[in-house]
This record gives C-alpha cells, structure tokens and sequence, in this order.
C-alpha cells in the first residue's frame, strides 16, 4: 500500500506540473506578446528610472488620454549596474524597450556603440535652440543621440535658521573649500554636524575641478595627482578628523545615515546634494522643520582656481531605441515629453530644459504652498542661476579605482601622496588598456 | 560474475533514468558555458555588435592584474567561513536533533537565515557591526575591549565580518542537510555503542561523524562552490568595499560583466575560477576514499 | 546516553534558544523597522509607535505585492516539483545503476556547478530570444527545473541507502523504475523534502535571473517588487523591510510543512532496519 501512494503520488506531480505549466503558459502568451493586438494601437514602452508614483504616470496617463493611437507604458528600471544591464538586455530584443532615458554620458554611450540609439539629426528638432549651450555636452561623436530634457542641480542646501544664530551671512558664489571648511566648524555642535555630504555630491568639486584641468595631462598622462585635488582630499580630511565637523568616512559608510533626513530633522547645518531633496524638504507632514533653507555654490578648491565647472548641466537624455520598430511613434512622444509633456515631474525638483516651457509653471509647481520654507535670494541666485557645468565622461573602471583609493586615504590606510600617485597609476594602466 | 552480466545488460537503463535532467543540464548550462569560453579569447563588449578574436589577451591581462590578485586573497578568507559553518552547524543539527525541547522552533531559527531573501537582511547586518554605536561593539566594549575592531568600516576587518555573516547565512543550509543525514542513521547502531560503554563524545566522532561523511562531503564540495559564486550578500552589505576590501573573485566577475560590460575578460576570470574550484573538487574527490564512508 | 541527556536537555534549550535569538536578531530589526515611521528610521531599537503605513502600503496602491506574490508562488512551486522529480530520478541513476561513462558524466555535471552564472547569461539570453520564452515565466521554469545541486545531494543520499535492500528487490524481478519509486523514494524522503525546501527557498529569492529576464511589470516576482523601494537617490526602508517580512512567510510555511516530512524519516528508517 505504501508502494502504491507513492507511485500515486509521483504521478500526481508530473500531471500537476503538466498543467501548472499549461495554465502559466496561457497567461504569458496574453499578458506578453505586445505585436498580437497591433493594428489597433501602437504600444511603446518608455524606460526610466524615477519611481512610477513620482511623476511618470502621470506623465504617461495624460499622453495615453490625448493620444488613442500610441498607448506608452512605463517602465521603471533602478539606475544601478544590475539596472541598466536589465535595460540594455531589452534593448537589443528591439520590442521590449522603444524609448529610454540615459542618466550618465558613459551609459549612453555604450548604448551609441551598440547601435541602440537612434541618431536625431533627422527628425530636425534643432535640439542647441531649444535646449541651450548645455546640451552640447551630451553629443557623441558631434551627434545627438538622445533629448536632454531636464535641468541638473547640484549644491549645498543651508539651514538657515543655524547659520543666523552663528551669526554667518548666506555664501558668496565664489567660495571655497577653506570657506566652507571654516562654515562647518563654526556651525558644529553637539549631535549637530557642520556638513553632510549626498553620496552623489560627495565628488563633485574634484569632478568640476577635473573638468576645468582636463582629465589627462597634455601627454595624455593622467591627471588625477593634480594639486588641487591634493588640497580638496587634505581639507575634506581634515574636517573628518580635526575639526569633526562632518562625519568620518567610515561612519558614514557603515551607518546607512539617510543625511536628507538628518538635515531636515535639524541635525546638520549644510548638506551637499542634488535638487532630489526637494521632494522630501517640501513634505512638511513626514518631514516637519520650522528652519529656511537657503543655497550655496558647491565651493571650488582655491579663490584663484582657474576653469572650475559646476556640477549641473541637462540632464534625463531622453532616446529613441534604433531597433524600435516604432521609431516614428516613439519620436513623436519623445518631442511632447521634453517640450511639457514632463511637467507633472517638476514637483519632484524636474525643470524641463526645453525653452518651450514656462520656467515659472515649472517652479511654481516645485514650490508651491512652501515658499516661506526657502531663502529667496540666494535661491534665484543658486538654484536658477547659470553656472558653466559639465558631464563627466570617465569610464566606470576609473571611477571605481579612484573612490577605492581615496577611500584608502580617508579610512587612513594611505597617507595622501600615496593616494593620488596610486590614483594616477590606475588611471594610467587603464589608458593602456 | 553473474551480478555482472547482469548489470551490463542493464546499462542502457542508467542512461533513461540520467537522460532528462542531461537534456535540460546541456541546454541551459553546457552549452551556455562553452559559449562563455569562446568568448574568453575575444575583446567582447556586452551588446556591442563589434567583436574581434584577442587570443590570449585576456588571460595575460589577467595575470597582470592586481585587482585580480587581491580578489584572489579576498576569496581566500572568505572560504574560511566553510568549514567553520560545516563543524557549527554538524554540533547544532545533533542538539537539535534529540537533546532539546522546542525542536521544531529552534530548527526554524536557525534556519529562517537561509530561506529568507538575504539581500534586504543582510544590510542590517552592517548596522550591527556599525563601529561606534552598533550593537555588536557595544557589547565587546561593555566586556571591557576599549578600541573594538571597525568591521565595514576597516578595510582590514572588513572581509572577516563579511565571514561572519556567510556563516550565519550558511548554518541553517549546512544544519538541515545534516539533520536530513541524521535520520537516517538506526537508533540500533548507535544503541549497540552506547551498551558497549563508549561515551556521547565517543559516540559523536567515532560513530555519528564517520556516518554522515558523505554529507560532510557534499555540504564540502557545495559549500566551497556555492561561496566562491556567491556576491549577493557582499553586493547587499559592501558593494566591495571599503577600498575595495571585500571585493571576491565572484564581485570582480560580476562588476566587470555587468558594470563594465567586458563580457570577454569576464569570462577569462570566470574560467580561472572554474580551473581552481575543479582542481580543488577533484582533489577532494580523489581524497574522499580516505575519510568518506558509504 | 539517555540519562545524561535528560539532565542536560533543559539548559541545552536555554543555550539554544539564546543562540537562536541572535540568529534571528536581524529579522527582529527589519520587523521593527517596518513598523517605523520615515523619519525615525534606524535610530532606535523599537519604533516609538506602531506605524502601520508601509504594511498597509505594500498591498495598495502603486505598491501592489499581489500580483508579485502570485508569480512567484507559480515559478517557485512549478520549478521546484520539476527540479525535485528529475534530479531524483537522475540521482538514482548515479548512485545504483552502474554504466559506461557514470563517473566522468558525473564529474561533468560537478564542474557545470562551478560556472559563475554571470558569464552564461549571454548565451542564455540569445538562446530564450530565440526560443521566445525571453519576457515570460519559462524563461525562469525551464532551467529552474535542472538542478546540479540536486543530482549531487540526492545520489549522497541514495548511496547511503542500504545495498542489500535494493540488491534483494534485483532478486525478487524487480526493475530499476520499481525499486526507484516503491523502494528509493519512500526512503529518501526526508532528503527529498530537505531538497525541496531549499530549492524552493532559491527559486523564491532568484533576483538574478528574473531581473535579467522578465521585463514586463506583470510579469515579475517579489525579488523585482523589492527594487520599488530603491528610490532613486535614496531607499523606502520602511517599505522595503514591510515588504521583505511579508515575503518571508510563505518560506515559513514551507519550512514547516518540509520539517515534518524530515522527521517522519525517523520512523521510516527505522523499519528498514
């Protein structure tokens, strides 16, 4: 008898696995095959990599209502490495990606060498009239292949209520690191920091500083042992260890500190970060505070730091897959998304580039019913000013050997000749390479 | 002589019983894999039409490589989490095995580690060991350590909290495979020791151990591959880091696919893996006859 | 034996228990955190007040985990039947039938383990491309119905399985596929239970593949819904931890439901002697 329950038993699960298999198979062939109801509809799909309830779907529903004829889905993809492999592979399929937007020069350039962006020049958009001198930093090869559509910010948000207890007045937009190394320790108090840094912002002047020198030497050496940078690590360093006014790099690493939260709950006087803080710092209900906030410059290095470029520029390159069987369709959305059609993501810290769009229903949707929380000037001046920018195009692999070594110097394995010599070398082999 | 015939006759019958899952094994791993060694001797880019044959580039560039030489050491200390886990897990599954209450509670306990998704656990992990208010070092400094080790936050621990943490993912897989053994070892034979007077230390490591030694072997083997290809835990807690301290072989594989794209240089890397980890499984292969007993 | 054990039982629960404790210690933070509220996130053990939001989130709205729990209930059952039956029936071959070429076959199937996956999935995807099953579920069944893992661990088992048992059931006229499934089967029960369990756990928590694989957001499992939470210039983790503790309780039930096939091996082995 047990014999026989357990041939019964095999058997059952082959049959189940028959039909398990057979029923799953159903639903995949309905919910997949997007050519199946072509005729009717042409269906896009559009890849980006802000969350769906941060404006996309909003974005998507109001051109699914005006448009019948082109239904564009979102699809969300995180722009990490697993991310972007994710939406590279789909690429190539040609039908499971029509349209994508690109975040760094490098991604989007290895999309140009794999033939899946389309080149623009054809579709006579006159992308330099309309999007400004800043998108000329996203052209490959002199081409664009895809639509800056949206304005870059990077900057230090103040909390201004500490600074005026401090007595100091808001930054000039010249300052410096020995500036803002003074700042923070003026500001530091007990269980407040003087600076926190974004992980995102945490190289943008040696970024900026980089982009003004060159990223080789005119020996097509690398660049990365120049001084500046050498006073920029020394300074960051000291505040770590000296001053304590910004946190040690090790605990930062190893605490996970969300430093927008800490900012808004008070808890450091300045943060460097991009305008993604917007979002948070304009929910009064999750994140109360009864501070201004006001804006500085990203220091350079020196007060006679020639060339400095600002963290900023367009950014949200919006492209057009060209293996796309839609390419015409998916032009089409991708012309009314940069020209308005992105607005409902303005809220999120989202200024489109396109000077189709009013800047001021722009800002009034990233600011509206929290005015009084910002410093108006220094907010026109930072925030809506005109700094030359830049996009840094530097291959990953050299990203990654630079923040190994300077992580070396700041966990103080490495003392910082060390550091940079080791930085320039790597930098070097991968030249070679 | 006659079992002989017997089974020689019968051989075509080991081929119908293997031949399903060889199918599937050769379609989705066999020929994959022999795609990926081609692609060793090519400069490859992932999704770059542009390919051109390299010879051995690849594999001189590796032996060039420091990274690849400190990926190499960082494996190394990663794999001494295996055989820690194997011994920990052998002492918890024979407790759990008769010599408490609560059996069913506690297996689940110590197995919940594994069955759970590590990723989103694991980072809690790094807020454990967080050098300065985590709770790990408060203790060590309540016992009286002054200056407790940074773990994440030291790129000289770094690696070893890492260990750490295998092992904690590691017990509950290790522990269930050997309470699966356990079960199938007869109360007679250990009843039959026991009244010939050995002792429970006797009984554990003259009887019990040599019993399940073909587990001990396949928790060995699968253990050892099974960390050298893992990353998703390293991924979730350190992303490699700090300065690239916990970067394993398998990470250094996994970055250079998959945020470099060179399909090509990842595969030579990934072939030398694969050399070390045969050599080291054929070694114990061969050395099962000495301490295996079927 | 037996008397010592009886002394020692209750403070061995203790130690235990204790041990246990800290086993789980990180999924006692990731529950509490998921009872937090945003702005109070890793500061403190215990959430000031229960914050039911992130549980009530992950249900609702833009964070539906249904459809989720759905696809992967499907992939993780199908997967993990296919994979227990076919390694089964290719591990009995392994350990009790004896022919040509068994050991180097064997020692092929080992090395095919040791591929880091990174490399093969190239191959792998040109070959579901143009097999279009890239995009649905199969693409994560089909292979997910081989194990190497479970050849390997199912033949240990079966090899220890006493020789005079099947070698008596040869002489009584049984054949291979009756001693397999009346005689093997029954036996190994406890392994092939612990084997389901694991394998079902891995299919579960496969984020690799179905990141790769599965581009339509109907389509994906709880490993996919988690990346809802990786916002982008920060991380939800109170939704994450909410989501991460419901994502686990399936497992557990499996767990349980496993375990008592494990133990019902007690007796079972203890007939055949």
């Amino acid at each position: 008898m047990n014999k026989k329950k357990w041939f019964t038993t095999a058997l059952s699960f082959v049959i189940a696995t028959v039909l398990l298999a057979g029923c799953g198979d159903n639903k995949d062939a309905q919910g997949n095959d997007p050519q199946a109801s072509a005729g009717k509809a042409v269906k896009l799909k559009l890849w980006g990599a802000v969350p769906v309830e941060a404006g996309p779907q909003a974005v998507v529903d109001a051109w699914n209502e005006a448009n019948p004829d082109i239904e564009v889905e979102y699809i969300r993809y995180v722009n990490d490495d697993a991310g972007n492999l994710k939406l590279d592979t789909a690429l190539m399929t040609g039908q499971d990606a029509d349209l994508y937007i690109n975040y760094t020069l490098t991604r989007l350039q290895k999309r140009v060498d794999a033939g899946v962006a389309l080149d623009l020049a054809s579709t006579g958009y006159d992308i330099d009239a309309q999007m400004g001198p800043d998108a000329a930093q996203w052209k490959i090869n002199d081409k664009y292949y895809g639509l800056p559509t949206k304005k870059n910010m990077a900057f230090i948000w103040l909390n201004k209520k500490m600074l005026d207890e401090a007595g100091l007045p808001v930054p000039a937009l010249d300052w410096t690191w020995s500036d803002l190394k003074e700042y923070a320790a003026k500001l530091k108090k007990d269980n407040v920091y003087g600076l926190l840094q974004h992980e995102a912002s945490f190289t943008a002047t040696i970024d900026g500083t980089i982009a003004g020198l060159g990223v080789t030497k005119a020996d097509g050496t690398s660049n990365f042992d120049n001084d500046l940078w050498k006073q920029q690590f020394t300074m960051l360093h000291d505040m770590m260890f000296v001053d304590k006014s910004t946190p040690e790099y090790g605990e930062q690493l190893t605490s996970k500190m969300p430093v927008d939260t800490m900012f808004l709950k008070g808890e450091a006087a300045m943060l460097s970060a991009g305008e993604f803080i917007f979002r948070n710092a304009n929910n009064l209900t999750e994140f109360p505070h009864d501070f201004q906030i006001a804006f500085a410059t990203i220091p350079q290095v020196t007060a006679d730091q020639k060339d400095y470029k600002y963290s900023g520029g367009l950014g949200d390159v919006l492209s057009v897959n060209a293996k796309s069987k839609n390419q015409e369709a998916a032009w089409k959305f991708a012309q009314w998304y940069a020209d308005g059609g992105m607005l409902p993501m303005a809220s999120g810290g989202r200024i489109p580039s396109s000077k189709s769009v009013d800047n001021k229903q722009a800002m009034d949707l990233l600011l509206k019913g929290v005015e009084d929380k910002y410093d108006v000037d220094s907010m026109n001046k930072v925030v809506f000013g005109q700094f030359e920018s830049f996009q840094l195009s530097v291959p990953q692999q050299v990203l990654d050997a630079r923040k190994e070594e300077y992580e070396k110097y700041f966990l103080n394995k490495q003392d910082i000749d060390a550091t940079l010599a080791s930085m320039a070398k790597r930098h070097n082999d991968l030249i070679k390479n | 002589m006659k079992r002989r015939s017997w089974i020689q006759k019968q051989g075509w019958i080991g081929y119908a019983f293997i031949m399903p899952n060889m199918l599937g094994i050769l379609l989705f791993f066999i020929i994959p894999a022999l795609f990926s060694f081609g692609l060793m001797f090519t400069d490859y880019q992932f999704a770059n039409p542009n390919v051109s044959f390299t010879g051995l580039d690849n594999i001189e560039r590796l032996f060039q490589d420091e990274q690849f030489y400190s990926a190499v050491r960082h494996t190394g200390i990663f794999l001494l989490s295996v055989p820690i886990s194997l011994v920990i897990a052998f002492i918890v599954a024979l407790v759990l095995n008769r010599s408490v209450y609560l059996k069913g509670l506690l297996r689940g306990m110590f197995f919940l580690p594994y069955i759970s998704s590590g990723v989103a656990v694991a980072f809690v992990w790094m807020l454990l060991f967080q050098p300065s208010h985590g709770p790990i070092n408060e203790v060590l400094r309540w016992i009286g350590i002054a200056t407790p080790p940074g773990w994440f936050a030291d790129s000289d621990t770094a690696m070893y909290a890492i260990d750490v943490v295998q092992i904690w993912f590691m017990l509950g897989y290790n522990m269930i495979i050997y309470l699966a053994a356990l079960q199938e070892i007869s109360a007679e034979q250990l009843e039959a020791a026991r009244i010939d007077g050995a002792s429970a230390r006797t009984v554990t490591w003259k009887i019990v151990w040599p019993l399940v030694s073909p587990t001990t072997f396949l928790l060995l083997i699968t253990g050892l591959i099974m960390t050298m290809k893992s990353f998703s835990l390293i991924q979730a807690i350190t992303q490699g880091g700090p300065s690239g301290s916990t970067t394993i072989l398998s990470l250094f594989v996994y970055k250079t696919a998959f945020s470099y794209y060179e399909m090509g240089y990842a595969s030579a890397i990934s072939w030398f893996l694969f050399a070390v980890i045969l050599i080291i499984t054929i070694i114990q292969w061969i050395g099962q006859k000495r301490w295996v007993h079927y | 034996m037996n008397d010592s054990a009886g002394k020692i039982k209750l403070p061995t629960t203790i130690l235990m228990i204790v041990a246990g404790v800290f086993m789980i210690l990180p999924f006692l933070w990731m529950i509490s955190t998921s009872f937090q509220s945003p702005s109070e996130v890793f500061s403190k053990w215990l959430p000031s007040k229960l914050d039911w939001s992130s549980h009530e989130r992950i249900w609702t709205g833009s964070y539906n985990f249904v459809p989720y729990y759905l696809n992967s209930v499907k992939i993780s059952v199908i997967s993990t039947i296919g994979a227990v039956f076919l390694s089964a029936l290719a591990a009995y071959g392994f350990a009790r039938i004896e022919f040509k070429g068994r050991d180097a076959m064997f020692l092929v199937y080992l090395s095919m383990m040791m591929i880091p996956p990174q490399v093969i999935f190239v191959p792998k995807f040109i070959m579901f491309n143009w097999m279009h099953i890239y995009n649905t579920h199969w693409a994560l069944i089909l292979p997910g119905m081989f194990s190497i893992f479970g050849v390997f661990m199912l033949r240990q088992f079966f090899m220890s399985v006493p020789k005079e048992i099947t070698e008596s059931a040869f002489l009584d006229g049984a054949g291979h596929f009756k001693i397999f499934f009346r005689l093997v089967l029954p036996l190994a029960k406890p392994a092939l239970a612990t084997f389901a369990i694991i394998d079902f756990s891995w299919h579960w928590n496969d984020y690799e593949n179905a990141l790769v694989f599965l581009t339509s957001p109907e389509l994906y499992t709880i490993p996919l819904g988690l990346q809802n939470f990786i916002l982008e210039n920060n991380v939800d983790y109170n939704g994450m931890m909410a989501a991460s503790s419901a994502a686990i309780i399936p497992m557990i039930l499996i767990f349980l439901i496993g375990q008592k096939y494990i133990i019902q091996g007690i007796s079972s082995s203890a007939v055949k002697g």
